[in-house]
């Protein structure tokens, strides 16, 4: 025994052993990566195909391709696929009919009706490298129960566009759109938001959670008001036409409607009412079976940067959630009021947000357009 | 008796024969039905289950029963009936309007002798070779504030730059003179098709009795034209009262329609109960008319000649 021992001592040194544990470790190493590598090949070769994304018109190869060019660059062969949708209510349509997004973007009101719906699932927030340079704000806005189910992008304001050629307000108030002095030269969106508003309007306690008499005061005071409507727009481009064109002076509008008046020349301002402007964030959310959620953290990742943030602000006007992100006019970053820290809150902006009777808003809402 | 003599021969291979005409009727008739159950018969039924709640979309919490509550508040007078009645009240004033139009027109082409009388009809139906959507956008065009209607009036002085005539564009009078255009030369074909299959020798016979042109036309021509302009005012009345798409680019707000209510229902409400009521009890209404027309004006004459 002591012989072999001694042999073995022999054959084995300390100088020996830590060779041969340096080697097999280095082996071990090389097997491990290989194995990892091995396993997101397997992932990325099971997640071929390419992503499909419901967004809004804009967003995908129609004029957004510069906000997702990160993940085309990342993967070449894989562009992404777009479906369009009109409105939240539209996308769940969709999805309840069979449509399967990897990706979609309804606004922060609806985050806790998608998260509830079982379309769509959490993020992985340790996927998305960019998350870190996101207002902070914002993220916990897309949040539901604890979970991040949104990842939040795009922002802006609903406030008052008007041509200050043709239009002298009384006062900066959601007034402006029920002016009888110029009926039939201003157009409101076609939302249940509207009831929102007027419930800003008349002063109403909560607006976002209106009892049944307070909808109903709302409702009469929109129909009341809506022979002064030339039409309810649902497409901003529309809406932007008919405001070039001369037929509409007022509008319920975005920052990029702002923006797209001032590029064609036309004397316009952009105002917060008095009663506060109504605020929304862009929340993108990963659908609940999609097949590609390494792809589909990558697009939300490109969506996040600050490259992507500075040139959806150069060229839509709105903001962007990356805090670094930030657009080259002046005039714009004014207008978001990007240096104000407490622009999209209380009570300088209402922030789109849950309403629980949605269902008795939509209703009502459509009855004043039926009316 | 001869007659009778084939009928009593029944070998095995007249049999065969009859057995192969037996069933060369279901064979015809099996794609057109087998097309009908499963994109007529079957959507209709999904519907049905839709506005009882049998099958639901929502997003809105709390139970989902089987109910009736979307009929009844339907058909408790709601704001959507009277849409309806809104509706059918523009589509009946387009369709007569088409009609009135369309008839001189089918008329001289069918019944003036002109040698190009196909050619004519080729280019009356000319703007269906372009897209109906397109064909709708050119009006915003026309009819706009700075539009090429609005432009004239400001050159000829009659109106100014800064006073333009608004209620031209996104109104209810552009809901229908587009719905007008468009649908004009549809309503030719059928009247042009029952105006050219009228038997010229009863003209003669009348004018022979001494009926003047405007005597042989209303005694004769109109009458026997009267499927083809039934037939011609369905083919306009059955799409325009469900249109939304027309109302929904140059309507405005008093321009909305049944149709833009059923959309509006499916695609931003998201109450597709509701919707299938809309939509059943369009189908239903248009049905019905369409049977009593057929039945009572015997429409098939369009065809038959």
């Amino acid at each position: 025994m002591s012989d072999g021992q001694d042999l073995m001592e022999r054959r084995l040194s300390r100088e020996d052993l830590l060779k041969l544990a340096a080697v097999a470790g280095g082996a071990g190493l090389l097997a491990g990566r290989a194995s990892v590598a091995g396993a997101a090949l397997d992932r990325l070769a099971q997640e071929s195909g390419r992503l499909q994304v419901l967004d809004w018109a804009g967003y995908g190869y129609d004029g957004g391709q510069a906000m997702f060019v990160q993940y085309v660059k990342k993967y070449p062969n894989e562009k992404p696929r777009f479906t369009l949708m009109t409105s939240e209510s539209n996308a769940l349509a969709q999805m309840s009919a069979g449509l399967e997004p990897d990706v979609v973007r309804p606004y922060v009101g609806y985050v806790r009706d998608f998260a509830e719906s079982g379309f769509v699932q959490p993020w992985n927030p340790k996927l998305i490298s960019n998350l870190k340079y996101l207002n902070p704000n914002m993220v916990k806005a897309g949040k539901y129960k604890g979970k991040q189910y949104g990842i939040p992008a795009d922002w802006g304001f609903d406030a008052l566009l008007y041509r200050t050629d043709k239009v002298k307000p009384k006062e900066f108030s959601w007034s402006l759109l029920l002016d009888e002095r110029y009926a039939g030269k201003i157009s409101w969106w076609d939302d249940l938001y509207m009831l929102v508003v007027a419930g800003y309007y008349l002063g109403i306690k909560d607006p976002w959670q209106q009892t049944t008499a307070e909808l109903k005061r709302s409702q009469k005071l929109l129909a009341s008001k809506k022979h002064v409507v030339k039409f309810f727009w649902s497409d901003e481009y529309v809406m932007q036409g008919a405001f070039a064109a001369g037929d509409i002076w007022i509008a319920y509008a975005w920052p990029a409607d702002w923006a797209a008046m001032k590029a064609k020349g036309l004397k316009v301002r952009y105002v917060h009412p008095k009663e506060g402007a109504i605020s929304w964030i862009g929340m993108l959310m990963q659908g609940n079976d999609t097949p590609r959620p390494e792809h589909a953290h990558a697009y939300v990742d490109a969506w996040s940067s600050r490259k992507s943030g500075s040139w959806l602000e150069d060229n839509y006007a709105y903001g962007h959630a990356n805090t670094l992100s930030r657009p080259k006019s002046k005039d714009l970053l004014r207008a978001l009021q990007l240096t104000n820290p407490n622009a999209l809150k209380e009570p300088n902006a209402h922030i789109d947000r849950y309403i629980p009777n949605r269902q008795e808003y939509a209703k009502r809402w459509r009855e004043v357009k039926a009316a | 008796m001869a007659a009778e003599e084939p009928a009593e021969v029944s070998s095995p291979l007249i049999r065969r024969r009859r057995a192969r005409l037996d069933l060369t009727t279901p064979s015809l008739l099996g794609l057109p039905l087998g097309w009908l159950v499963v994109f007529f018969l079957i959507p209709i039924g999904i519907l049905g289950a839709y506005s009882v709640n049998a099958l639901y979309v929502s997003i809105y919490p709390g139970a989902h029963p089987v109910t009736l509550s979307a009929w009844r508040d339907f058909l408790d007078g709601s704001d959507d009936l009277r849409l309806f009645w809104k509706s059918v009240k523009m589509s009946l004033i387009v369709s007569g309007l088409c009609v009135v139009l369309a008839y001189p027109v089918a008329y001289f082409l069918a019944l003036s002798g002109t040698k190009r009388k196909y050619v004519l009809l080729l280019v009356l139906i000319a703007p269906f070779l372009t897209s109906y959507l397109l064909r709708v956008l050119a009006w915003k065009v026309i009819l706009g504030s700075q539009g090429v209607v609005n432009s004239f009036l400001f050159w000829t002085g009659l109106r100014s730059p800064d006073d333009p005539v608004s209620q031209l564009l996104y109104s209810r009078f552009a809901v229908m003179l587009v719905l007008l255009y468009v649908w004009i030369p549809f309503v030719a074909l059928p009247i042009f098709v029952s105006l050219e299959s009228l038997d010229r020798r009863l003209l003669e016979a009348a004018s022979d009795l001494g009926a003047s042109r405007w005597q042989a036309f209303w005694r004769v021509t109109l009458p026997l034209s009267v499927p083809g302009v039934v037939a011609a005012f369905l083919f306009v009345f059955i799409p325009t009262v469900g249109e939304f798409v027309t109302p929904s680019l140059v309507g405005g707000t008093s321009g909305y329609m049944y149709g833009n209510d059923i959309a509006d229902q499916f695609n931003r409400s998201l109450d597709w109960q509701t919707g299938s009521v809309l939509a059943l009890f369009l189908l239903g209404v248009v049905a019905l008319l369409t049977v009593l027309f057929a039945r009572f004006l015997q429409i098939r004459q369009v065809t038959t000649g």
